[in-house]
């Protein structure tokens, strides 16, 4: 008998197999009134509520009209920190921008000063951030910089993570789905809180508006 | 897995004799007790978390069998290997076998406690591969040659001094102080270049999606993204109880595990990984391979101990207690220390072995308060001493004493004499109020005074109130 043939038979002989249906019934009544579980979010709106969180991480958060201003936004946040140079992510919504000025590359160094990214989602609840792989999103880009900065739009800000359970299980899944939470950070030396341990120390995010600017 | 330590009661009289282990001990604890008080204060709704959470997991544990078939059927489907290994020995073989088979000469590990369950550590280190643990914890006990000491933060019984000098040692340069801070900046430096050149990364997993056949990992410093990512192959290991029927239910768990643990709402990065990389994906893996573990589960299943395997993994029924937060991890000698590891020691390294730990525990019941799927971990101990009674495991002094006591106990005449007896000897001993010493028990006299009784039993004292009503 093979390993899986042991176990599965040791498992369905503490507990026989139900009707599928009926799991799949009692597994999603497990989900119901998800209010009643769940922290209500720190203020009505989603991008102050998201704002409030993350900055308690230690992330910085700013807040720009649309994806038109984000360079001048990188460019000021490049100078305060005295960095040159930008690693930006291969995604079409960056890479149309207009990069004047900064020296942007889209290579990644193994000790990558700064990187661009752009977040597929923002969740309000946690102030968390979600990346996903894909051909133009290396999931490096998100640890690799000791200063990352990413563009998160506020028409993607979701709720709770359940909401964002909901679309990941509606697309197709990723090979890697990153909902990233702050800088890294460790409290493994004597449980004292230092950022920036193998991930970026600095995490900046820019939440862009929807608001078009007169031409 | 621990060859030849010294009994229990030694391993726990020299921890209490190490005054700096206590030192560190409270340091880690002391803060991880507060910020969870913390989070738990924040989140009204904790308490309703915590019944969904463990409603979730029981939902799992009845229904094991179909989910295990649904994540191994949606797994394979997103392209990863799955594969099954009976006991820590099958697990540890498969492991090596695919770390030759990628003909590995390094491989990079991420923190899993699972890992340490099957000896992943030991066995690499036979196959002739040298591995990188990390996790900065890891990291420091590899340096040291230790195994760790918690769940969550494997060094915490070194401290920020102990750490250092392992440091100096070992890092070139050596870090220029010995502040957390600039201790994490020089191992961020010395592990950097060990990421981007493994064959292999190892990782374990907080939960099994069975929906989408994804693992999903929480850490916060950044390590395990750096592991799984750059090599070609990514293994992970993890139990068979991990599993959960969809992304959202690991939310919902995600909400009590993070804040039972160190007080945060979500950790840092929470990953899914889901099959190898895709065609034309910027960066990852190009195989994928999943083990999943049984080792002594399937048995637990089966028998009085299931509720255990609704166990998380969060660690904060050891920074409640009181015996763990007196002799640190190491005395238990199990993988898993503290309450839960008091009840999944004897799984796994058998009873014989470890009876001494279900007996070290107070009941006090402060962990069945804390633990966020409401494991009631006293009554799984109590459920241990029993069966190990029923197997006549006590030594025989012990057998005969408390059978002695028994039979006096089973005739409540005698019993009411021979405390009379007893209580009228005792304050004989008794100085200043107090009882310093008493033959034959000194054990128990060593560490602490007793009060001096007051020479009369409850049953006298009762009558005589009862008789002074009338
Ligand atoms: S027994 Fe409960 S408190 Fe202890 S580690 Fe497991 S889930 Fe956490």
């Amino acid at each position: 008998m093979t390993a899986r043939d042991t176990i599965l038979n040791a498992v369905l002989a503490a507990c026989p197999a139900g009707d599928a249906r009926a799991v799949a019934d009692a597994a999603a009544a497990l989900l119901d009134d998800p209010d009643s579980s769940r922290p209500p979010l720190a203020a009505p709106g989603l991008p102050e509520a998201f704002t409030l969180k993350a900055t308690a991480l230690g992330a910085s958060v700013e807040r720009v009209a649309n994806m038109a201003s984000v360079p001048e936004a990188v460019a000021r946040y490049l100078e305060r920190h005295g960095l040159v140079g930008l690693s930006v992510q291969p995604a079409p919504a960056l890479t149309a921008l207009d990069w004047t000025g900064i020296a942007t590359h889209d290579h990644l160094a193994a000790d990558e000063p700064a990187a661009l990214g752009l977040a597929l989602y923002g969740i309000a609840e946690s102030g968390s951030l979600v990346v996903h792989s894909g051909p133009d999103a290396p999931i490096l880009l998100s640890f690799l910089p000791l200063h990352h900065i990413v563009v998160l739009r506020e028409s993607t800000l979701l709720p709770w993570l359940e909401d964002y359970a909901a679309r990941l299980e509606a697309a197709s899944v990723p090979r890697n789905a990153i909902l990233i939470t702050g800088p890294s950070g460790t409290t493994d030396i004597e449980g004292s809180y230092v950022r920036g341990a193998h991930g970026p120390g600095f995490l900046h995010i820019i939440i862009t508006g929807t608001d078009d600017i007169p031409e | 897995m621990n060859v030849a330590l010294p009994p229990f009661k030694e391993r726990a009289r020299a921890a209490l004799a190490d005054r700096t282990l206590k030192l560190a001990i409270d340091r880690t604890t002391g803060t991880a007790e507060a910020k969870r008080a913390a989070a738990v204060a924040a989140f009204p709704e904790f308490d309703a978390a915590r019944a969904r959470g463990r409603a979730i997991k029981d939902h799992v544990i009845a229904n094991l069998g179909h989910y295990l078939e649904m994540f191994e059927r949606n797994a394979t489907a997103s392209g990863a290997h799955v594969h099954w290994a009976v006991d820590d020995a099958e697990a540890r073989a498969i492991v090596t076998r695919l770390c030759l088979d990628a003909k590995a000469k390094v491989v990079t590990r991420s923190k899993s406690m699972l890992g340490e369950e099957i000896g992943l550590p030991h066995a690499l280190a036979d196959a002739g591969i040298e591995r990188v643990e990390t996790d900065l914890a890891e990291h420091i006990i590899q340096l040291a040659g230790e195994t760790p000491s918690h769940i969550i933060w494997p060094a915490m019984h070194r401290t920020r001094e102990q750490v250092a000098e392992l440091f100096n040692a070992s890092h070139q340069p050596p870090p220029e102080a010995d502040d957390p801070a600039t201790m994490v900046q020089s191992a961020r430096r010395v592990l950097r270049e060990k990421f981007l050149g493994a064959d292999v990364g190892i990782s374990g997993a907080n939960f099994l999606v069975a929906d989408t056949g994804a693992t999903c990992t929480v850490t916060n410093e950044g390590n395990a993204e750096l592991t799984t990512t750059p090599p070609r192959v990514h293994i992970v290991t993890a139990g068979i109880e991990k599993i959960v029927p969809s992304t959202a239910h690991a939310m919902a768990l995600l909400r009590i595990l993070v804040r039972s643990a160190t007080g945060g709402e979500l950790t840092q990065y929470t990953t899914f990984h889901c099959g190898p990389k895709r065609p034309g994906d910027a960066d990852g893996p190009e195989e994928m391979h999943i083990v999943l573990v049984d080792n002594g589960r399937t048995k637990m299943l089966a028998g009085e101990f299931r509720e255990m395997l609704r166990c998380i993994r969060c660690g904060a029924c050891m920074n409640h207690c009181v015996v763990y937060r007196q002799i640190g991890g190491h005395a238990y000698g199990g993988t898993y220390p503290g309450p839960m590891g008091s009840v999944l020691t004897p799984v796994l390294d058998g009873l014989a072995a470890a009876r001494d730990l279900p007996n070290a525990c107070t009941m006090n019941g402060r962990c069945a308060e804390v633990c966020p799927v409401g494991i009631p971990i006293p009554t799984l101990l109590r459920a241990w001493r029993r069966r190990s009674w029923r197997e006549r495991l006590e030594p025989g002094a012990l057998r005969a004493g408390i059978g002695l006591w028994a039979q006096v106990a089973y005739r409540p005449a005698l019993y009411r004499l021979a405390s009379r007896i007893g209580v009228r000897a005792l304050r004989a001993f008794g100085r200043d109020g107090w009882i310093g010493s008493l033959p034959l028990a000194g054990g128990w006299t060593a560490y602490r005074d007793l009060p001096r009784p007051s020479g009369r039993t409850f049953m006298e004292q009762y009558r005589d109130q009862q008789k002074g009503r009338k």
